[in-house]
């Protein structure tokens, strides 16, 4: 049953292809010849990330919701379904930036060895896993907004809840600087190096988990 | 034997209570749901599929469809007024999604139907006609050969030479297999008298009249007759009635009954939209 609900969802965002196409070409010229090489993985990676989130706003404009609850199908199928779809375009998305990054770089190496341009596998992973991080973070806090709301207006909740996060964190450091408290930015920085990747992988897991727990506490009880 | 029972359901809303229906939709009988805007008929119907939360007991195929949904779900096939898959597919994708879902989804009945309802498979939807798309939607439907047709609002806002093809199709639906069922609701009530076995009634969220057709085409008549004729009928023998500046006309249910009680002769054969109309709109 999942498989009918990715099917329905791919085959919307099967008008997004010539989208695609031109964005991972913008970003692959914007690439070329600039310091900001690693950047063009990250917002790859955000822009195909952020399209499947589109399949609710294509759910909506057709009042497909309605239908899919009478189809053989349960609700924890459903919310189960757009986060595999939301994760599967989050790692093809990070996966699609980092190839794109590294042909880009080597072509244009190949081509203009004078103006050479240093493409380290290792930065361009961190960039790429960043990317698919902050891709992950913004979709946990979207679709549950989304479940709750609807598309349209679920984008200006999620801008809502982005600012009281951030809000919430400026407070804290804030009170946490009040009370004397300081964070060893070298220890921080030295469990990053070792650890970063791995721990923003795992994050992003549970993320995922939290939100698909909420979005699924949301949807069991929504009328459409 | 009944494919759906539903017993004492009730939604509350802002304004509205569907209030505790109760009504069965027998094997090989199709169920014609009517009454105004706003009655109560779509939330009937979500209740039944689950779609809303509602209370009292709702059983399909004899199962609770609260329990069973899923595999209830196997066998129904649904046609909503506003809503389908998505209208930026083709039928054809629609058949390549719809195979996943149901396990007895059968491609070459589907592409059958398409070609006679003379539906283009490669074209998108949202560029469909409405006739085409009610079309559409009632061979995805049908595709998969349910036992109960859930339908609203069918034939809303479709011409008569299309209303009759899909009219049509419903009657072939019930032929191929006495056991299946059909629940369908419509304001369009002309539509009905030519197709269901049982009529129900919703007004303002309870169900004030339940019967099979025959009997509601037989039985109930429209006496026209001045206001000193009204005078003498008994108001256990008339429904309602309506006051115009000459002649009263009155609804009954029973006009055989009346024809020998009051020695009147003339009384006309009612539409069921009429009789709705003395539902709502009449005096007592």
């Amino acid at each position: 049953m999942i498989k009918g609900l990715l099917k329905k969802d791919l085959y919307n965002l099967a008008s997004y292809k010539t989208t695609l196409i031109v964005i991972v070409l913008f970003c692959g010229i914007a690439i070329i010849g600039t310091d900001a090489l690693y950047w063009g993985s990250t917002v790859i990676g955000i822009i195909v990330g952020m399209i499947s989130l589109s399949t609710f706003s294509y759910d909506e404009i057709s009042k497909s919701n309605k239908y899919i609850l009478t189809l053989p199908v349960t609700r924890k199928e459903i919310v189960l379904e757009k986060y595999i779809l939301a994760i599967g375009a989050t790692i093809l998305g990070g996966l699609l930036g980092f190839i794109v990054t590294l042909l880009v770089g080597n072509v244009m190496n190949y081509l203009r060895p004078d103006d050479f341009i240093d493409v380290n596998i290792e930065t361009l992973l961190s960039t790429s896993i960043g990317g698919m991080f902050g891709i992950s973070l913004i979709q946990s806090i979207q679709i549950p907004s989304i479940f709750k709301w609807g598309a349209e207006k679920g984008r200006i909740q999620m801008f809502i809840v982005l600012f009281v996060l951030v809000i919430i964190g400026a407070i804290a450091g804030f009170l946490l600087k009040q009370a004397g408290l300081s964070v060893d930015i070298e220890k921080l920085e030295s469990i990053l190096n070792n650890f970063g990747l791995v721990a923003l992988i795992l994050l992003s897991c549970l993320m995922y988990f939290i939100s698909y727990k909420i979005s699924y506490k949301i949807y069991k009880n929504k009328e459409e | 034997m009944n494919n759906i029972e539903i017993k004492n359901v009730s939604k509350k809303y802002d304004g509205f209570l569907l209030d505790k229906i109760s009504f069965d939709v027998p094997s090989g009988a199709i169920v014609g749901l009517i009454g105004e805007n706003g009655a109560g008929k779509t939330t009937t119907i979500k209740s039944i599929l689950n779609i809303i939360k509602s209370d009292g007991t709702v059983k399909i195929f004899n199962k609770d469809v609260k329990q069973n949904e899923k595999e209830i779900k196997q066998d129904l096939g649904v046609v909503l007024d506003d809503s389908f898959l998505s209208t930026y597919l083709t039928p054809k994708y629609i058949n390549s999604v719809m195979k996943d879902f149901y396990k007895n989804w059968d491609e070459e009945k589907y592409n059958d139907l398409l070609k006679q309802f003379g539906l283009p498979d490669n074209k998108l939807i949202k560029d469909f006609s409405s006739g085409m798309k009610m079309k559409l939607k009632i061979a995805t439907a049908i595709s998969h050969n349910p036992k109960l047709l859930i339908l609203d609002e069918p034939t809303s806002g479709l011409d008569p030479v299309v209303r009759n093809e899909i009219l049509d199709i419903f009657r072939k639906y019930i032929e191929e297999d006495e056991t299946r069922s059909i629940l369908l609701s419509s304001h369009i009530t002309t539509d009905l008298e030519h197709i269901s076995d049982y009529i129900i009634f919703i007004d303002k969220g309870k169900i004030v009249l339940n019967v099979p057709t025959d009997e509601l085409l037989e039985n109930y008549g429209i006496i026209k007759c001045s206001k000193e004729e009204f005078s003498k009928i008994s108001e256990d023998d008339y429904i309602s009635y309506k006051r115009s500046k000459y002649q009263y006309e009155v609804l009954t249910s029973d006009k055989s009954k009346i024809k020998k009680k009051y020695n009147i002769r003339a009384i006309d054969k009612p539409t069921i939209e009429e009789i709705m109309l003395f539902y709502i709109k009449g005096e007592r």
